[in-house]
């Protein structure tokens, strides 16, 4: 029967994080996720704080922290701590992240040709980030792959205000081989094409074709390989004669699956155990404290006991908290109380503006320990992060990531001293 | 004919009865012209509950429209069979519904000509096992599901071959009238250009169903409706291969229609006033959710792809017949009425038809035109059930399996799909568009079924918008159509209505996840008002 210092229940962001990190510092960690996260949905880049009116991501903490209730309003002072240990842990790697709180927040262009903040970017899709100083926009797309859009996004970028932006921006498309519209084309598969050298230099060599002369930027479909992004990446700087940035398109997230993949291999490196795949099905009690969770396994139950247990379930969106019928919120390991907007109306009339229900969460002491609405810790070896924390709207405020990273580090750094003094 | 007549006759609605009667009026060879204030099939139409009646629900409250059901049911077949799946139906009782009701219901039904057979309850569960074992009797009858999109599709183009035109987005905004009162001409405005048009005729046919009030109204006519909302659910699958009824009078959430690849659970009736009022309400849902659970038990946990609700045509009988009075939507009924308004309003010319089911438009058209025709001095007779539907009605009915079948047929693998879920590939999108180029997302959606699976249109609204744009910039697109971003928004805002009133469970979840995509990754919070371009946004 497996037993750890600390299980870690989910494998998003914020799981994989603090699993990475209590690894890292010598802790015997157990990571138990229902299934793949929003890693794999998501854009991969580092969403830390890019509230309406903040030109800065430090800024942006700052306005957020000052907010009673936001996650930040009690982590505001550990967030840099814990980019500088995101960083540190990706350097070196493809998913390397460039760029930091104090740059200002650039609009970037997403596939559909809207601009979106940005400031911390993983190394392949650095380049979309300004000044660009009269160079052109470039949108390259692949032929029959369904979701790259470059006419349509150059169109609507044009329509729309960009200060500072590109001199110029065009949209081709390049035919890559062996690629027609019976293939199933999904990002994936693609990145697992680009992965092959042969392929790959055929593909450059297409996409290059359609390149025309100028000075670009060359937006592509963040297809660039699993495995060999970073080669891939410069491989095709060379060939298409111009910074390459990748832009990601409709799930599932290659940028993101990078992601995923890195922070496994760093946790199984450092010794740490994860099992994708299975629910936590039974909660075992001692009081206020939880001895061990179980997880349905391949035809058996797994029993796991641990310290402490890390709640890293993610939300409505991770399936971590279910609503019910009439309202009711559920969250599905512990049954901790759960937060929502219950007074208003959930939902804006408005399918392209923030929906009320989405500050929905677990409320947390300054140790991140779940509490009641008197305040009082309801579990107390249980500790709370990333998007299943109350009182943020991370796609308005774009700090999912953020939240999701810090929470994980203030959570890893208190129980690593802990097991440290023990 | 007064000078300056354009056509003989303006039908008002493009709904299944509208453009019935445009086909009717253009086979008896009276001109005719239909206006539509927004896409065909867009009213209760598109937003009823997908039920061919055998007529057998109506045979002891209402056997008038029982034996109209039953008989359109026969010609439908006949003339429509691209859009009719023949399900089949039971009618089942459950230890609530009463032991009256079911020892009497097989005389009735003979009476009323409806074919009825028992079925033994192991015969019963072994075709349908996810009903309820506490179902003590059940009879087979002939209802079957029943596609309004391309049964009002296919009537406006046989419409359209005997010489009729039909347009939509053009709404009714007044009326010109002579000295004796008697309509000349109808006052449209395109409700997307605003541009009006007057359009001169001999004779108005108002079908408008729950919205005939108003017309009447416009033309200084009287009607009054009792619009009564009906609210349904649709599940994201099949509980049945047949329609199942409850054996009981009319009551909430008593009919289950198997529709493609989901099923459709309904309806709840309440009386109202507003037909525009499509808000379905939480103890709308768990009523009906509750009254589901006595067919198929474990249905209130299963997930629920939308809500939505439709606005019954129903007309206030004291108004038509100066009969009883009435306090229930339900009690009123459902069989259809011609008015003419000219001999009971003095204002010739007019007639409107109301009541009615879909499954009878064909017959409630005949009525209607019946009397224009005779009124304008045509006696051509109808010819309506005797002719076959043309294309996309008259081929055999969609079944997602003949979809994937096709795909497969051309070589595997997967097609060029906009929308996985309901396995709708580019070139049907296109040709779609070919065939309408002033088409939104969500007029599409009416012809393809496209956003209409478990995902309600997270990955392909994107897709079928850089389509659209495509079109536009090529010049293909009409130019009152909407561009690619405000169709996009429209779609999804129009997606989200049906999602709200049922966003828990799985359903909230795939709300969050395509809140993130479109939101978070693609910033469409951000996205220009309309797409640029050569010819940007006017
Ligand atoms: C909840 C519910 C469930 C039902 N289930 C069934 C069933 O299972 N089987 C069945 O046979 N029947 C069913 N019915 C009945 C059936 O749906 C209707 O009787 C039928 O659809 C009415 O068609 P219609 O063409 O008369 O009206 P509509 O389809 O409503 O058409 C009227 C049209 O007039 C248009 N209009 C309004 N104002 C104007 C204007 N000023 N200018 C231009 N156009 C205008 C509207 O936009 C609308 O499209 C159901 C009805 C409801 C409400
Ligand atoms: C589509 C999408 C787009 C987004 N876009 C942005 C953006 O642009 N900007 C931004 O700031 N944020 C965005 N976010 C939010 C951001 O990605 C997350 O906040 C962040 O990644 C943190 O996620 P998490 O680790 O808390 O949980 P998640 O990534 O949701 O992971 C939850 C994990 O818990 C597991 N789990 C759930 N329940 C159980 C159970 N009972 N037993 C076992 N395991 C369980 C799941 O399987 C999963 O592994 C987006 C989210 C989504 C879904």
């Amino acid at each position: 029967m497996p037993r750890a210092d600390v299980v870690v229940i989910g494998a998003g962001l914020s799981g994989l994080a603090c699993a990475a990190e209590l690894a890292g510092s010598g802790a015997s960690v157990f990571l138990a996720a229902k299934g793949m996260a929003s890693t794999h949905w998501t854009h991969g880049g580092l969403d830390v704080a890019a509230p309406d009116g903040a030109s800065t991501s430090r800024d942006g903490i700052a306005r957020l922290a000052g907010s009673a209730g936001h996650p930040y309003a009690r982590m505001s002072d550990h967030v840099a701590d814990a980019v500088a240990a995101h960083r540190a842990r990706l350097d070196g790697t493809a998913v390397a992240m460039v760029g930091d709180l104090d740059m200002p927040l650039a609009p970037i262009p997403t596939a559909l040709g809207a601009l979106r903040p940005a400031a911390i970017l993983p190394m392949g899709q650095g380049a979309a980030v300004g000044p660009w100083e009269g160079q052109g926009l470039l949108l390259l797309g692949i032929g029959h792959f369904r979701d790259s859009w470059v006419d349509y996004a150059a169109r609507n970028l044009t329509a729309g205000a960009w200060p500072g932006g590109p001199a110029e921006i065009r949209a081709v498309t390049a035919d890559l081989p062996g690629l027609d519209a019976r293939n199933n084309l999904n990002a994936r598969t693609l990145a697992v094409l680009f992965d092959d050298p042969a392929w790959r230099a055929r593909a450059l060599a297409a996409m290059a074709a359609v390149v025309p002369p100028g000075a670009w930027r060359i937006g592509v479909p963040a297809v660039l390989g699993l495995e060999a992004h970073a080669e891939i990446h410069a491989h095709a700087q060379e060939v298409l004669g111009g910074a390459v940035f990748e832009m990601p398109s409709l799930p599932p997230s290659v940028p993101g699956v990078r992601l995923f993949d890195e922070l496994r291999r760093r946790i199984t490196a450092a010794g740490g155990r994860i099992q994708v795949g299975f629910d936590v099905v039974e909660v075992e009690r001692d009081g206020r404290r939880v001895r061990a969770i179980h997880t349905e396994a391949a035809s058996r139950t797994l029993r796991l006991a641990a310290d402490t247990f890390v709640l890293a379930t993610g939300g409505i969106a991770g399936e971590g908290i279910r609503a019910h019928r009439g309202r009711r919120l559920e969250e599905r390991v512990f049954g901790l109380p759960v937060t929502a907007p219950n007074d208003s109306e959930w939902f804006s009339d408005d399918p392209m503006q923030p929906h009320p229900i989405e500050s929905l969460g677990i409320d947390v002491d300054d140790h991140l320990r779940p509490i009641d609405p008197t305040g009082q810790p309801v579990l107390e070896n249980v500790r709370v992060i990333g998007s299943s924390l109350a009182g943020m709207r991370y796609l308005e405020q774009r700090c999912g990531d953020g939240v999701a990273i810090t929470s994980a580090h203030v959570v890893a750094r208190s129980l690593a001293a802990r097991s440290a003094a023990a | 004919m007064p000078a300056g007549a354009e056509v003989d006759v303006v039908v008002i609605g493009g709904g299944a009865t509208g453009a019935g009667v445009l086909r009717d009026l253009a086979m008896r060879g009276l001109s005719a012209t239909l206006v539509e204030r927004g896409d065909f099939a867009s009213g209760t139409s598109g937003r009823y509950h997908g039920l061919l009646h055998s007529g057998a629900r109506y045979v002891e409250s209402d056997p008038i429209s029982a034996r109209h059901c039953i008989e359109e049911n026969a010609v439908l077949r006949r003339i429509a069979p691209g859009t009719i799946e023949p399900t089949g139906g039971y009618f089942v009782a459950t230890p609530d519904d009463p032991d009256d009701y079911l020892d009497r219901f097989p005389a009735a039904c003979a009476k009323a000509g409806i074919e009825t057979e028992p079925v033994p309850l192991d015969e019963l569960f072994r075709a349908e096992p996810l009903l309820s074992r506490e179902i003590r009797a059940a009879y087979r009858v002939p209802d079957a599901a029943l596609e309004p999109w391309e049964l009002v599709d296919g009537t406006l183009n046989s419409a359209r071959e005997h010489g009729a035109t039909a347009h939509r987005y053009r709404a009714v905004i007044g009326f010109e009238r002579d000295a004796d009162g008697s309509v000349a001409a109808v006052m449209t405005r395109d409700t997307r250009t605003g541009e009006e048009e007057t359009i001169a005729c001999r004779a108005v046919v108002s079908a408008a169903g729950a919205w005939a009030g108003q017309i009447a109204e416009l033309a200084g006519a009287r009607l009054t409706m009792s619009p009564g909302k009906g609210s349904m659910l649709i599940f994201n699958r099949r509980f049945s291969t047949a329609v199942i009824n409850r054996l009981a009078p009319p009551g909430d959430g008593d009919i289950l229609v198997p529709v493609h690849t989901v099923c459709i659970l309904g309806t709840t009736d309440i009386t109202g006033e507003d037909p525009d009022d499509a808000v379905v309400t939480e103890e709308e849902i768990s009523a009906l959710l509750a009254d589901g659970e006595r067919l198929v038990p474990g249905i209130s946990g299963a997930r629920v792809l939308r809500a939505y609700a439709g606005s019954r045509p129903l007309y206030d009988a004291d108004e038509v017949s100066g009969a009883a009075s009435h306090d229930e939507s339900r009690e009123i009924s459902r069989a259809h009425h011609v008015i003419d308004h000219g001999a009971r309003d003095g204002v010739g010319g007019l007639w409107s038809i109301v009541g009615g089911k879909l499954t009878t438009y064909r017959l409630m058209a005949r009525d209607v035109t019946d009397a224009v025709a005779a009124a304008l001095g045509n006696d051509a007779p109808c010819r309506t059930a005797d002719e076959p539907l043309p294309e996309p009605a008259g081929h055999s009915p969609y079944w997602l399996g003949d979809r994937l079948a096709a795909i497969e047929a051309e070589g595997g693998g997967d097609a060029d799909l906009v929308c996985e879920c309901e396995l709708v590939t580019r070139q049907r999108l296109a040709d779609a568009l070919d065939r309408r180029a002033d088409s939104s997302l969500d007029d599409l959606r009416r012809t393809t079924r496209l956003g209409m699976g478990p995902c309600q249109g997270a990955f392909c609204m994107p897709r079928a918008a850089a389509m659209l744009d495509a079109r536009r910039a090529d010049g293909r697109l009409h130019p009152a159509a909407p561009d690619a971003n405000v169709a996009l928004r429209s779609f999804a805002a129009e997606r989200l209505r049906g999602t709200r009133p049922i966003a828990w469970g799985d359903q909230l979840t795939e709300l969050f996840l395509t809140a993130g995509i479109f939101r978070g990754t693609l910033g469409t919070d951000a996205l220009p008002e309309h797409t640029g371009g050569d010819d940007a946004a006017s």
